[in-house]
C-alpha cells in the first residue's frame, strides 16, 4: 500500500491516534475508542476510516442507528479504503445480511488483497451462501499466504470437496500429510483429519485404498475413535466383498448389541434383509435368534426378530418378549410392538398372549387392599391391563379400553401412566376436556416430573385452554422470563410453539396463531444462522466429517415437520385474511378479554416493564458494555394483530412455502397451499404447475378436486388470458378439468366415485356452494356422511359441522347432535353451554386422588 | 430400542426430548457446539419408529487447565418417562467413549439439589457419587451437587 490518497493521510499525531483507535476497538474499550475517534474527527471531520470506526464503536455501544449512519457516511468519504469496506461488511454481517456483507468484503479485498482477517471472514460468508467456487479461491489465497498453518490445508480440501471436486481435495490432503512431522500420540485433531481423508476416499469409490489407509492409521493409533474405525471398516469390507466383513460386523454387534444398524449391516453383508415378506426371511431370523442367545442382555435382536417372524414361530418369540416386559413393568412395551399391528395375524396373537397373561396374573394377584405383599404379581397385573387398554384403543375400541383402565385405576389409583393413557383414550374418542382432566390427575401424582407437566399442558392446549396451559408450563420455565411462553420460545420449543399456535388457530384467534407460527419460522432462521460460526470453528477443530454433515443437514433444515406444519398453517391464515380482510380488523376490535386473559396480560406487561427497567439500570448511556453487532429484536406486536393486517400477506405466505417446493415435495398439502397463494397473486402458470404436482401425488384428493374447478373458473373469467403463458395454461387446465365437462357434471361424478369418503363428500358440497346449488341440496349431500357405509372420523365431522355454520345452515345443530350419537364418548359436538361446563370441570381439582397434589397458582 | 452415536439430524430430537424432561434447557447452538467439538461422545436412544426417546449430551471438561487430569462431563442425559425401566440411561452412558478417545479418567455432572428423581438415576443407576456442593450453581440461585464417576 504505497500511495495513500491525500484525504486518507493523517499527520503523525492523528495517525498514531488512529492506530490506538483500532486497538481500542479490538479490545472493546469502546468509551475510550469513541473519545479517540472524536479527537481525530475534530481536526479531520471528513476522514472516512475514522468516521467508519466511530460508527462501528457506536453500534457496539447500542447506539445503532447513529452508528450505522456514520459507517455509511465513512464509506462514501473513502470508497477505496479496505477498512471502510470491512467495517461496512461487519455491520451487514451483524444484521445477518450475508449477501451484502460479502459484497463489502469483496470490495475490501480489492484494496487489500492479502488481509487474513478479511479473507477468513469472506470464506465464512461464501460458505454460508454456498458460493463454493469463490470459496475455493479464497481458501487457496489463504493457504498461499500462510502455508504453515495446518488448517489452511484442510480448509482448502474441504472447499474443493464442497465444490464437488473430490479428486483435488484428495490431492491437497496427500500433500498436507506429506508435510507433517511428529504427530503426537492421541492427537484427536489429527485423528479426525485422517477420518476425513478415509471418507474422501470412500466417497471417491476407492474402497480398497480407504480400507488400507484406515487400517494403517488405526494400527499406528493415529485414528483414536474406535467406534468409527469399526463402523467404517465393516462398511468398507462389505463394499469390497471381503471375507473379513462378516467378522467385522460381528465385532460391532458385540461392541454395541443395541444398535440396529449393526444387525442390518451384518445381515446385508450376507445378502439378507429385515423384511418379513422376503423369501430369505427365515435365514435372517436364524441369525437374529443366534445373536439373541449369545448376547442375552441385548433387546435389539429379539425385537428385530419379531418383525420378520411369523405364525407359530412368532408366537413362540413374542410370548417371552411380552411377558418379560409386563413383569418388569415397561411402560413403552405397547408402543414398542405396535409397529407389528400392520400384520393382522400378529395383532391377534399379541392380544391372545396379553389376555392369557392378564388371566394368569389376575388369578394370582392379591386384592388391592392387601398390597403389603412384596410379590411382583400385582404390578404385572396392572401393567398387563395398561397394555390391553392400549391395544384396544389403538384398534379403535375406546369403550373397551376405558373399562379396562377403570379396573386398573381401582386396583392402583396412583400410577400416572394409567391416568395419562385414559386421557389419551378420551382425546381420541373426542372428549378433549375429559382428556385434559385425566392428564391433570396424572400430573398431580408427580408434580416434579416435567414430562407429565408438558403433557398436561399439551392436552389443555388441545382443548383450547391456552391461558390455563400457560399456567402449568410456568411451573418449569424460568421465573425471570416475561412469560412461560417467552422462555419456551427462547429455548426453541417447537412442540410448544406449534401446539399453542394450533390452539389459537382453532379458537379463531388468528393474530396470536400467526405470531406463534412465525416464531417457529424464526427458530429455523436462528438454526440456519447458527452454522455461520462453525465455518471457521470446525476447521480449527478439524472435525471435518461431522461439519460436512452439518452443511447437508442445514440445506434440508426446513423439511422438519414443525416447519412444514407452521408454514402451511401460517400460509392458510395469510390467504384467509387476504380473501377476507375483516378477519384482521375483527381481531383487534374484539378486544373483549376474559378476566383470566386480562390478568395474564397485565402480568406479562409488568414483567416486560421490569425487564426494561432492569436493562436500563445496568446500561446507562455510553459505557463500555459491548452490545455486539446484532440488532436487539423488539416486539411491538405481541398479539400478532399487525402481522395479520400486513399489506403483503400473499408475499409472506409465498416466502414461507418456497423452501417446501424442494424439501417437502411429496406432501400434497404443500402444493395445494402453493396453488392457493399463486392463484391469488395471479401467477397462473405457477398455480397450474402446483396443481399438476398435487395431481401426481393423489389425483383424487378432495382439496385438489375443489381447486380443479376453482382454477378453471378463475382463468376462464379473466377478461383476457395472460398473454405469454396463454396456450400453456389452456393446455394444463384441460388436463386438470377437460373443457367439454361441465362443473356440475365433474362434481357429481366425483361425488359418485367417493360417496363413501367423508372428506370427499365435504369437498363436493363445498363445490356445490360455489356453483350456487340450493342449500337443501348441499345439506342433503353432507348428511350422507352419517350413513353407516361412510368412513367418518371426528376431525372430518367437525369440519363438516363448521362448514354448515359458514353456509348458515339451520340443520347445523341437527348434524352435531347426530355426530354426538355416532361418537358416543365424544363431547366436541355438544352445544356451547355444555362445553363451558365441561371446561370448568376439567379445571377443577383432581377427583378421588391422594393428596400429593402440588398447588397451581 | 436402538442405541447409536448421534448424527447431526438427531439434534432437534434431542432438544425436544430435553425440553420435555428436564428444567435445564439449551438452544440449538449449544447442541451444535457439542456435536462439532466432540462428535463421538454423544449418543441417542430411538424407538422402533426412529423417534428420539433418550440421549446423552457429553463433552470434555476443559476447565482447570493443564495440570488437571482430562475428564468428561455430562451436559445432559435423560430418557422420556414412558421409556424408563429399560436401562437406557446406563446403555447410553456406557457407550460414550470419553476414556478411549480422550483418555478421561472420570466423568462429572451437575444436578439440582432438589431434583431427587435425577439424583436417584445418577447415583443408584449410573454409579455417580456426590463430590461437592456448588453453591448457587444455577441461574435461579439453587445449589448443585457436583457428581463424579470414575472411568478407571
Amino acid at each position: 500500500m504505497s500511495d495513500i490518497p491525500a484525504k486518507r493521510a493523517l499527520p503523525p499525531k492523528e495517525s498514531t491516534l488512529f492506530k490506538e483507535l483500532l486497538t481500542l476497538y479490538e479490545t472493546r474499550q469502546l468509551k475510550k475508542g469513541l473519545k479517540t475517534a472524536d479527537q481525530i474527527l475534530k481536526k479531520f471531520p471528513e476522514h472516512g476510516e475514522t468516521t467508519c470506526m466511530k460508527g462501528l464503536v457506536l453500534t457496539h455501544m447500542g447506539r445503532r442507528e447513529e452508528g450505522i449512519e456514520l459507517v455509511r457516511k465513512g464509506v462514501r468519504l473513502d470508497l477505496t479504503s479496505h477498512i471502510c469496506w470491512h467495517v461496512y461488511g461487519l455491520i451487514h454481517k451483524g444484521e445477518k445480511n450475508y449477501e451484502e456483507a460479502l459484497k463489502c468484503y469483496t470490495q475490501a479485498l480489492r484494496f487489500d488483497k492479502e488481509n487474513l482477517n478479511i479473507l477468513r471472514d469472506a470464506a465464512q460468508l461464501q460458505t454460508q451462501l454456498r458460493i463454493y467456487d469463490g470459496l475455493v479461491e479464497t481458501r487457496y489465497t489463504l493457504l498461499k499466504i500462510r502455508p504453515a498453518m495446518r488448517q489452511h490445508w484442510v480448509a482448502l480440501a474441504v472447499a474443493y470437496h464442497l465444490n464437488g471436486n473430490l479428486t483435488e481435495a484428495k490431492k491437497v490432503m496427500e500433500h498436507y500429510e506429506g508435510t507433517l512431522k511428529n504427530v503426537p500420540d492421541y492427537d484427536v485433531e489429527h485423528s479426525e483429519t485422517m477420518l476425513y481423508h478415509v471418507r474422501l476416499l470412500e466417497d471417491l469409490g476407492e474402497f480398497a485404498e480407504a480400507l488400507a489407509m484406515l487400517d494403517v492409521n488405526a494400527k499406528s493409533r493415529s485414528i483414536v475413535d474406535r467406534t468409527s474405525i469399526m463402523e467404517i471398516r465393516a462398511r468398507l469390507l462389505s463394499k469390497v466383498g471381503s471375507d473379513e466383513a462378516e467378522h467385522a460386523w460381528r465385532v460391532l454387534v458385540e461392541h454395541n448389541p443395541d444398535c440396529y444398524e449393526y444387525y442390518r449391516g451384518y445381515l446385508s453383508n450376507l445378502g439378507l434383509v429385515l423384511d418379513a415378506t422376503d423369501p430369505s426371511a427365515s435365514k435372517a431370523l436364524a441369525v437374529l435368534e443366534e445373536f439373541a442367545t449369545q448376547i442375552p442382555r441385548a433387546t435389539a435382536p429379539r425385537r428385530l426378530a419379531l418383525t420378520i417372524a411369523s405364525g407359530d414361530h412368532f408366537k413362540e418369540l413374542v410370548t417371552p418378549y411380552l411377558l418379560s416386559g409386563l413383569k418388569k413393568g415397561v411402560p413403552s412395551l405397547f408402543s414398542d410392538i405396535k409397529g407389528l399391528y400392520q400384520d393382522k395375524p400378529k395383532q391377534e396373537i399379541i392380544e391372545e398372549v396379553a389376555v392369557a397373561a392378564r388371566d394368569k396374573f389376575s388369578a394370582t394377584s392379591p386384592e388391592p387392599s392387601s398390597s403389603t405383599s412384596t410379590d411382583v404379581e400385582p404390578t404385572s397385573y396392572l401393567w398387563t391391563l395398561y397394555f390391553l387398554a392400549q391395544h384396544h384403543s389403538y384398534l379403535g375400541r375406546h369403550a373397551q379400553a376405558l373399562v379396562i383402565l377403570d379396573a386398573a385405576l381401582v386396583h392402583t389409583p396412583t400410577l400416572p401412566e394409567l391416568h395419562m393413557f385414559k386421557g389419551r383414550v378420551l382425546k381420541r374418542a373426542g372428549d378433549l376436556f375429559g382428556g385434559a382432566r385425566c392428564l391433570e390427575d396424572a400430573r398431580y401424582l408427580d408434580g416434579q416430573d416435567r414430562f407429565l407437566n408438558t403433557k398436561s399442558a399439551k392436552y389443555r392446549l388441545r382443548a383450547g385452554m391456552v391461558e390455563e396451559a400457560s399456567a402449568l408450563l410456568g411451573l418449569f420455565t424460568k421465573k425471570d422470563a416475561a412469560s412461560p411462553g417467552a422462555d419456551l420460545e427462547d429455548m426453541q420449543s417447537l412442540l410448544y410453539l406449534v401446539e399453542e399456535a394450533d390452539a389459537h388457530n382453532r379458537n379463531e384467534k388468528f393474530g396470536p396463531a400467526l405470531k406463534k407460527y412465525m416464531a417457529v419460522n424464526k427458530v429455523f432462521d436462528e438454526v440456519e444462522d447458527d452454522q455461520y460460526d462453525f465455518h471457521g470453528y470446525s476447521l480449527r477443530k478439524f472435525t471435518i466429517n461431522i461439519y460436512l454433515n452439518l452443511l447437508t443437514w442445514e440445506d434440508r433444515l426446513r423439511s422438519h415437520p414443525a416447519y412444514v406444519k407452521a408454514a402451511l398453517s401460517a400460509s392458510r391464515i395469510f390467504v384467509a385474511v387476504h380473501d377476507n380482510p375483516s378477519i384482521g380488523t375483527a381481531a383487534t376490535a374484539s378486544a373483549q378479554l376474559t378476566d383470566a386473559q386480562k390478568k395474564a396480560k397485565k402480568k406479562a406487561k409488568k414483567a416486560a416493564q421490569k425487564i426494561q427497567e432492569d436493562a436500563k439500570k445496568v446500561t446507562p448511556q455510553s459505557n463500555n458494555d459491548d452490545k455486539g453487532l446484532e440488532p436487539t429484536p423488539k416486539d411491538d406486536d405481541p398479539d400478532g394483530s399487525k402481522l395479520l393486517q400486513c399489506a403483503d400477506p400473499l408475499e409472506r405466505a409465498a416466502k414461507l412455502l418456497k423452501p417446501l417446493a424442494t424439501l417437502a415435495d411429496t406432501n400434497i398439502e404443500v402444493w395445494i397451499a402453493t396453488y392457493d397463494v399463486a392463484v391469488r397473486r395471479k401467477k397462473y402458470l405457477q398455480a397450474s404447475k402446483a396443481l399438476a404436482h398435487a395431481a401426481a401425488i393423489d389425483s383424487e384428493h378432495p382439496e385438489l378436486h375443489i381447486r380443479r374447478i376453482e382454477f378453471r373458473r378463475t382463468v376462464s373469467s379473466l377478461p383476457e388470458p395472460p398473454q405469454v403463458v396463454g396456450p400453456i395454461l389452456t393446455e394444463s387446465i384441460a388436463k386438470l378439468l377437460p373443457d367439454e365437462v361441465s362443473y356440475e357434471a365433474f362434481n357429481s361424478q366425483y361425488l359418485q366415485r367417493h360417496s363413501a369418503s367423508a372428506p370427499a363428500v365435504l369437498a363436493a358440497a363445498q363445490v356445490m356452494v360455489k356453483l350456487q346449488a340450493p342449500r337443501d341440496q348441499v345439506e342433503d349431500t353432507v348428511f350422507t356422511v352419517l350413513g353407516a357405509e361412510v368412513l367418518l372420523d371426528i376431525k372430518t365431522a367437525l369440519a363438516i359441522a363448521a362448514f354448515l355454520g359458514t353456509i348458515k345452515s339451520l340443520r347445523a345443530d341437527e348434524f352435531r347432535a347426530q355426530c354426538g350419537a355416532r361418537f358416543p364418548l365424544s363431547t366436541v359436538f355438544k352445544p356451547e353451554a355444555d362445553l363451558a361446563e365441561l371446561r370448568q370441570l376439567a379445571l377443577n381439582a383432581p377427583h378421588a386422588l391422594p393428596d400429593k397434589a402440588e398447588d397451581i397458582p | 430400542m436402538n442405541i447409536r452415536p448421534i448424527r447431526v439430524d438427531d439434534l432437534p430430537g434431542m432438544q425436544a426430548c430435553n425440553l420435555q424432561n428436564l428444567p435445564e434447557n439449551y438452544t440449538m447452538k449449544y447442541y451444535l457446539y457439542h456435536a462439532m467439538t466432540w462428535p463421538a461422545l454423544s449418543y441417542v436412544a430411538e424407538d422402533h419408529k426412529g423417534r428420539i426417546v433418550g440421549y446423552i449430551l457429553a463433552k470434555m471438561d476443559e476447565e482447570g487447565g493443564e495440570d488437571t487430569e482430562p475428564h468428561g462431563h455430562v451436559t445432559s442425559i435423560s430418557i422420556l418417562r414412558s421409556y424408563r425401566r429399560l436401562g437406557l440411561a446406563k446403555k447410553l452412558m456406557v457407550q460414550s467413549p470419553m476414556a478411549t478417545i480422550y483418555r478421561a479418567s472420570f466423568v462429572s455432572l451437575h444436578v439440582r439439589k432438589s431434583n431427587r428423581a435425577a439424583l436417584g438415576l445418577y447415583r443408584d443407576t449410573l454409579g455417580f457419587t456426590v463430590q461437592d456442593i456448588e453453591k448457587k450453581y444455577y441461574a435461579d440461585g439453587e445449589d448443585a451437587y457436583a457428581m463424579r464417576l470414575s472411568l478407571k
